[in-house]
């Protein structure tokens, strides 16, 4: 498996990370490493997670009662936290996702006008 | 849910691990995957710091903001922090000594088991002041009594302590066996004397080490203690002491200083051996109150008890004495407590000075930082938040203050509990607790507080913005400004001459209770103290020979110049021929003092009438010091009158004697009391107590003569060993070491606070002149001379101390009277130390207001006019 140059990684713009882990606990509960790992994976290691940022975001997201944190056993027999997205964190994760495209979408017709104006 | 934070250090290491197993996955080595994961996470301890601060309230994010915000602000002007720091420091510092000696002797409790149910239980003879309590009933009382858990008989001792290798000087207990019980004392090594284990001796942890060098093959061994042979049986575990009453009032030397006791020995009190008509032993009693039982009740039961006794005997005199049940507590230290309570005031005077000494600074700061505040104001910070941030400011201030404080408090208490462990009761035990640590910590956020409310309160009054459109020019603004600063100033001025006047009076104390009369040289006399053992010294011309011998040998040696002996004064009812024994008569209570014919040119007693005593007088006779002569006979010729006193007839009894001569009054038993009415008695002419005190007046320092001293006596008996030899200056000193405790904290209180008002009385002059500039520049331009602009600042400081000295010294005239207990011989309202004390501040003044006078006499009109 390769692994991307340092130059061609992004680090996270502040807020975005929270909206990626209640984006990536939507498939199931997962522990911060694998939390991480889905992120990098899934963005083909574009995005970078700075690790040490990971986890106050999940605190923060705790607090604000986004997700849950819950003790169990990891597939290697392990004791390990999971974090488990709640009712009130699918819901925040719709209007952030919303908040997000409408973000992406003005920035890129900014960013390219022409083609904008070319479907309009 | 569990607490999220919960085992946040595991999840970071098993997320470490897993990125180490996925990076070998990747083909890394195991060492550079694990650095990879290692540098990927980042720094562990701050992400745990980050995660946890997640959950923290605002308010203490912002609080610690605020300090760390202060903190910057103050490394910029470091010279501004350093004072603040220091003056916190010294104030709380010394506050933290007098609070550590405060807990140490008044609030924490005995260090005995049930400390909290011990009392002091004696009776008590209101003519003699003395406390004590007769073997008899004692026992009867231990036998009757039910109040109590534990009654302990005791008593000490100095005595000579001779094992094969040599002999020492120490302090005995002896004590009862329940005493063990009692002060909860365990042996370390051995065990400790039971009821009749009469010849066992215990040692002190202090004694095993320093005498016996820690050799524990000492246990079993036999010793003599004062030539009675006895057996050491144990060795006390270390920390134990003796902390009971040492006070054998009425008898003895009064008062004499707590000693350290380094062994014990039993009380042979036997209900056989103890008798109300003859001989009778004389105890001190500590008792423990059952569970439940007050004080109150116990001495009520005892008065019982006591009033039966007195009936069944009525030969037996009770009616001098009460039965008296007091706290343990109360008995050690009641009397150190006045004394306490005012230091513990005076130290609240400085730290109240460096308040305002600071507050004065910050509010300067805070005049010149308007500017800064404005624009803070200006983009968004709210009045709170600004308060705030001056709060942060403050008490970062305040905690390094306090943190120096508490050192430097620390070690100014070892010094002081190593240096003058007996100046007050239990001071040895003075040392910086949790109690203490919290005290400090209470007092610093006090300080904080009230420091940091003067700016904070200038700024609110002014609003924010108008100085921003002042561009920070101060001239106007900062007026009100001063005059609050020259009015704390003038407060300061006015606390610190209280202490001053304190401080003052009792110099002044000190130097009349050390003002000695011509002739009296205690650091040129030597005192030794010998107690003649073993079967040779039985008999009285046994005893006189030794110490004729012993004199005449002393007065031989080079560099003295005369030597005398005397013993330890009884104190007692002292009446001429004819007064009645009679209880009704008036009751007079002097000293009978043994002396030999040198004694009084050891001491340079002078004589006022008649003659000295002589070595062989054909009647009996005696002299009488002026104190004596004008209790005794009032303004009449005492000469050839007739005392009674305890005589050698040839029997021991009560004769009339002549009064032969008089001499002045000297105080050389105690330094701060009225020499005692006292009668000479010959040496020769009197049975002699068991502790002899040899003086020795040198022509050099005294301790210098200690070995030749101490040669002589064992050239003539090898069996005999000298007890404490020291210089008469020593021991008077002692027993004025609790005053001497006392002004050396006063004087410190009160050089901190001339300290902190020169530095106040510099700072606003040195302010004023500054912010005058223009104005002395005008002037200057004008035709002022030098002189006069030196006179214009020195006048306005002259204003302040003026004023501040005014204040204080009605002030000082209200509170000192509640120092009279610590004064001698000098009244509270004393007009030296009144106007010493003025004149030394206003001197202050002066020189505090002496730089920046210079400063203002040289401006420079062309620099000063462009001065904004």
């Amino acid at each position: 498996m390769s692994t991307k140059g340092e130059k061609e990684r992004i680090e996270l713009l502040q807020g975005t990370l929270d909206l990626l882990i209640l984006r990536t606990l939507r498939s199931g509960p997962a522990h911060g490493h694998a939390i991480a790992k889905v992120i990098e994976h899934n963005s083909q290691d574009v995005l970078l997670v700075e690790q040490g940022s990971l986890y106050p975001a999940l605190h923060r997201l705790i607090k604000r009662g986004w997700i849950s944190a819950e003790e169990g056993t990891s597939e290697n027999n392990r004791r390990a936290k999971f974090y488990r997205l709640t009712a009130k964190g699918r819901k925040q994760l719709q209007v952030e996702t919303g908040k997000w495209e409408k973000l992406a979408g003005a920035i890129a017709r900014v960013l390219n006008p022409a083609r904008d104006e070319g479907r309009s | 849910m569990s607490d999220p934070l919960d085992h946040l250090e595991d999840e970071f290491r098993d997320h470490i691990e897993r990125e180490t197993r996925d990076n070998m996955d990747r083909g890394m080595s195991p060492a550079e995957a694990r650095t990879a994961a290692v540098r990927k996470f980042g720094n562990v301890t701050r992400t745990m710091e980050n995660t946890r601060a997640v959950w923290r309230p605002v308010w203490v994010e912002q609080l610690l903001q605020d300090v760390q915000h202060g903190g910057r602000m103050l490394r910029r002007n470091p010279g501004f922090a350093l004072v603040v720091v220091l003056t916190l420091a010294l104030a709380i510092g010394l506050n933290t000594v007098v609070f550590s000696v405060v807990n140490a002797v008044l609030i924490r409790p005995l260090p005995y088991p049930h400390a909290d149910r011990l009392v002091w239980v004696t009776e008590a003879n209101s003519l003699l002041k003395s406390e004590m309590v007769a073997g008899v009933d004692y026992l009867d009382w231990k036998a009757q009594a039910t109040s109590f858990d534990e009654l302990v008989a005791y008593g000490y001792f100095p005595g000579t302590l001779k094992t094969e290798t040599g002999a020492e000087a120490h302090w005995f207990a002896q004590v009862t066996s329940n005493f063990w019980n009692l002060s909860g004392a365990r042996a370390e090594l051995g065990s400790l004397f039971a009821d009749r284990e009469h010849a066992g001796l215990v040692l002190s942890d202090s004694l095993f080490e320093r005498q016996f060098g820690r050799n524990s093959g000492i246990v079993g061994r036999t010793v003599a203690l004062n030539g009675e042979r006895l057996t050491v049986v144990g060795v006390l575990s270390p920390g134990f002491h003796f902390a009971l009453p040492q006070s054998l009032q009425g008898i003895g030397p009064r008062g004499p200083a707590r000693k350290e006791i380094d062994a014990y020995i039993l009380d042979r009190l036997a209900p056989g051996s103890e008798t109300r008509h003859g001989p009778m032993s004389i105890q001190l009693l500590v008792g423990r109150l059952k569970a439940g039982v007050s004080a109150a009740s116990a001495n009520a039961e005892l008065r019982g008890i006591q009033a039966r006794i007195a009936r069944e005997n009525p030969g037996v005199r009770y009616d001098l004495q009460s039965v008296r049940v007091m706290p343990l507590q109360e008995k050690l230290v009641g009397a150190a407590r006045p004394a306490l309570l005012i230091l513990l005031g005076a130290v609240a005077f400085v730290l109240l000075i460096a308040c305002v000494n600071i507050a004065s600074l910050l509010l300067a700061r805070a005049a010149s930082r308007r500017k800064e505040i404005a624009v803070r104001a200006a983009i968004g910070a709210g009045k709170w938040r600004v308060a705030r941030q001056f709060a942060g400011e403050n008490l970062a201030l305040a905690l390094l203050g306090g943190t120096a404080g508490l050192i430097l408090g620390r070690s100014i208490v070892a010094l002081l509990a190593r240096s003058a462990p007996q100046a007050v009761p239990r001071l040895g035990e003075a040392n910086l607790d949790w109690r203490v640590a919290l005290f400090a910590f209470g007092i610093t956020l006090c300080a904080g507080a009230i420091t940091g409310l003067s700016p904070v309160v200038s700024l609110w009054q002014a609003g924010f913005l108008e100085d921003l459109k002042q561009g920070g020019k101060t001239s106007a603004a900062a007026a009100p400004g001063l005059r609050l600063r020259r009015l704390l100033v003038a407060v300061e001025m006015a606390l610190a001459i209280v202490l001053l006047t304190g401080a003052g009076l009792l110099v002044h104390s000190f130097w009349r209770m050390n003002a000695h009369p011509p002739g009296f040289d205690p650091e040129r006399t030597l005192s030794v103290q010998l107690m003649l053992t073993g079967p040779r010294y039985h008999a009285l011309p046994q005893q006189q020979a030794f110490y004729r011998d012993l004199l005449s040998r002393i007065e031989r040696l080079p560099g003295v110049l005369a030597a005398g002996v005397t013993y330890t004064p009884v104190h007692g009812l002292i009446r001429k021929e004819g007064d009645s024994m009679q209880l009704s008569a008036q009751r007079r209570v002097g000293a009978y003092t043994v002396v030999s014919p040198g004694f009084a040119r050891v001491l340079g007693i002078r004589l006022m009438q008649g003659r000295w005593l002589s070595e062989h007088e054909a009647g009996p006779a005696v002299m009488i010091n002026e104190s004596c002569a004008r209790l005794l006979f009032g303004n009449s010729d005492p000469i050839s009158r007739r005392i009674v006193a305890p005589l050698l007839a040839p029997a021991p009894q009560d004769i009339p004697a002549t009064v032969v001569g008089v001499v002045g009054d000297l105080k050389y038993t105690r330094l701060d009391a009225d020499p005692d009415p006292e009668v000479y008695i010959p040496y020769l002419k009197t049975t002699l107590l068991p502790v002899a005190g040899v003086m020795v007046r040198t022509t050099a320092e005294a301790s210098r003569i200690a070995p030749a001293v101490r040669a002589q006596i064992t050239e003539m008996d090898a069996t005999q060993t000298p007890g404490e030899m020291r210089t008469l200056q020593d021991s008077l000193a002692e027993t004025i070491a609790p005053r001497r405790f006392n002004l050396f904290l006063f004087g410190i209180f009160a050089a901190a606070a001339l300290l902190l008002a020169l530095v106040g009385i510099y700072g606003v002059m040195a302010y004023a002149v500054t912010q005058r500039t223009h104005e002395i520049g005008v002037r200057a331009a004008l035709g002022a001379s030098q002189s006069q602009m030196v006179w214009l600042v020195v006048r306005q400081s002259m204003r302040v101390a003026l004023a501040g000295v005014c204040i204080g010294l009605f002030a000082a005239l209200g509170l000192t009277r509640l120092m009279a207990s610590l004064l001698y011989e000098v009244k509270p309202f004393d007009p030296v130390s009144y106007a010493a004390v003025s004149l030394i501040l206003i001197a202050t003044a002066l020189v505090g207001s002496w730089i920046p006078a210079r400063v203002a006499a040289h401006v420079d009109p062309l620099v000063a006019l462009r001065f904004e």
